[in-house]
């Protein structure tokens, strides 16, 4: 390295850490610089600094092969250890407290949000590597984090309305109620970041064990998403409650209903066929899948019951914060089902 | 007349230490700040009156930019949160729930919801538009956005002179009227002022939160009763 040759002003280097986007990054180094770079690509790579370098392009032959084999051996198990800096497309490891690292939590465009949306509401439409390839490959929190707040506060307003509307005939004099977004946000956080947590959890500690006979099915069906991919659907999947928190404002008992099976059912489906590559993973997918489908069917009814069926009025006017009857018996029900159905935590809380 | 300061900046333009304070280009710059962020005027032997008086006429001149939402540069190059601090207390007072007429049935926000509601939402849009790569500083954005709440606030005072009297259904209707118009305004003069600092690509992402934010502040106000 004393005197810099022509590959030493062009080279590759490779990052055989966890990289998921670009593989192979071209350093074109001044002379001044070239120990410097070539000490860099020593660190990426043993075998490459102790190689006899000769040929510039058969180097980079070489170099890019070496990258390669990094990505097709290092892509499905590095995806899925579930640390959030998984996602760095750069290689370097970005300290959590600078702008950069939640940047590329960020790192989406206006089509993809909406792809990742209407892909939530709609079963069938996502291709079956979709938890892999496009939500393990970039999770993002924008669409998670927007979809919440917009839940929250559409339930709080429709809530509000369908109050109005219900109590509009007679003279009593409405107000709103402004600490229904207190209590939205409250259960709405939590089922957004707990039962995704839970659920990661219940996916690393019920992990079946590999046969060898099954590796290779394995490896190509099977696949434990990260933490942040998690949250990154289970927010996509909130999305759908929006319009019909809308629609609840209209006051037939009937459609409210059938509007929270039809949506329970569409996103849990969606859930379910994203999520089906790490429950084919997992020993007790069976009850996973009826854990994920409840809650999330629960989730439904309970916001239906609690925001949009006001409760008497002298109940309001005694306890106005206590939980309508019917909704505390549907949840002792409910904490009873998920001590029987291996149900996660999270959801009781509303 | 026997001891005084020296504000020069060069020692060797005044040999002796008697002087007068003027610095060329005092009078003539009032509001402006020189490239480095340090105002050029002198404020030290001003009186108080004058100090405060170019404080507020440069809020002024900023709420005015807000309600006739032409020119750029004033608002995003000399931010200040006086204007959203006065705005946001304003509002938080006329909003407030009050407890002590019938605690059981009136379930307004308190004075603390709405002021974290408006700080906090503001520094979270100004964030979300950090984290997508818009290149504008923390304060300039929320100042812009504190700024835009000037419409909600003026349609908030109006709702509280039609809630003056007696209620009909025609008085809701121009309140709702009077709040759209507000919301649509403010959502109308921030994405003026913030649209251009992010790609094309990601402008959507960013004026949605935008549009949350003012949403949720003009359904407090509508709602308010």
């Amino acid at each position: 390295m004393e005197t810099p040759t022509t590959d030493d002003l062009l080279q590759f280097r490779d990052y055989s850490a966890t990289n998921s986007g670009t593989p192979a990054q071209i350093n074109v180094n001044s002379p001044t610089h070239a120990t410097v770079g070539g000490s860099g690509s020593g660190s990426g790579g043993n075998s490459n600094a102790q190689r006899q370098r000769g040929d510039p392009l058969s180097d980079l032959i070489y170099d890019m092969s070496n990258s390669a084999q990094t990505i097709i051996g290092g892509g499905g198990p590095a995806g899925g250890s579930g640390a959030p800096a998984d996602g760095a497309a750069g290689g370097a490891r970005l300290s959590f407290l600078t702008m950069e690292y939640y940047q590329q939590f960020f790192n989406v465009d206006t089509y993809m949000v909406l792809e990742r949306i209407v892909n939530s509401m709609i079963p069938k439409r996502a291709a079956a590597n979709y938890l892999r390839m496009n939500i393990g490959e970039n999770p993002d929190l924008y669409g998670p984090f927007w979809i919440t707040v917009t839940l929250i506060f559409s339930i709080a307003i429709s809530g509000n309305i369908a109050s109005y509307l219900q109590q509009a005939n007679d003279s009593y004099h409405w107000h709103y109620n402004f600490h229904l977004v207190s209590y939205a946000a409250t259960c709405i956080f939590l089922y957004a970041n707990i039962l995704p947590a839970v659920l990661w959890a219940l996916f690393k500690y019920s992990l079946k064990p590999v046969d060898e006979a099954d590796a290779i099915e394995t490896d190509s069906a099977s696949y434990t998403p990260s933490l942040l991919s998690l949250m990154c659907i289970y927010g996509y999947s909130l999305a759908i409650y929006i319009p019909v928190s809308i629609l609840w404002v209209i006051n037939i008992s009937l459609l409210q209903w059938l509007l929270v099976i039809t949506a329970a059912m569409l996103s849990g489906t969606v859930l379910i066929a994203v999520l089906t590559p790490a429950l084919r993973n997992s020993k007790y997918s069976l009850f996973l899948i009826i854990g994920i489908l409840g809650a999330h069917i629960i989730l439904a009814a309970g916001f239906l019951l609690y925001f949009f069926h006001s409760p008497p009025e002298a109940a309001l006017a005694a306890k106005p914060t206590s939980a309508p009857p019917l909704l505390k018996d549907a949840l002792q029900k409910l904490s009873t089902q998920a001590v029987a159905g291996d149900l996660p935590p999270g959801n009781i809380t509303g | 007349m026997d001891a005084r300061l020296d504000m020069f900046e060069d020692v060797n333009t005044s040999p002796s230490l008697e002087g007068d304070m003027s610095i060329p280009g005092k009078r003539t710059t009032t509001t402006t700040t020189a490239q480095h962020g340090v105002p050029e005027y002198n404020t030290l032997d001003e009186p108080i009156r004058e100090t405060v008086l170019r404080d507020m006429r440069a809020v002024g001149i900023k709420f005015y930019h807000v309600l006739y939402p032409k020119e750029k540069s004033s608002l995003l190059r000399d931010w200040d949160l006086w204007g959203p601090l006065v705005l946001c207390t304003f509002m938080a007072t006329i909003l407030q729930g009050s407890s002590s007429a019938d605690s059981m049935s009136d379930n307004g926000p308190e004075f603390a919801q709405v002021f974290v509601i408006v700080w906090i939402g503001a520094a979270i849009v100004t964030l979300n538009s950090k984290l997508l790569g818009g290149n504008i500083s923390f304060f300039q954005s929320v100042c812009v956005l504190g700024y835009c709440l000037t419409p909600v606030a003026l349609s908030l005072i109006i709702c509280r002179i039609i809630l003056l009297s007696t209620q009909t259904r025609f008085l809701f209707f121009l309140r709702f009227v009077t709040t759209t118009l507000g919301f649509a305004w403010a959502t109308y003069a921030s994405f003026i002022f913030l649209g251009q600092s992010q790609p094309p690509h990601r402008k959507p992402l960013a004026v949605y939160p935008i549009f949350l934010f003012f949403f949720i502040i003009s359904w407090l106000v509508l709602s308010h009763n």
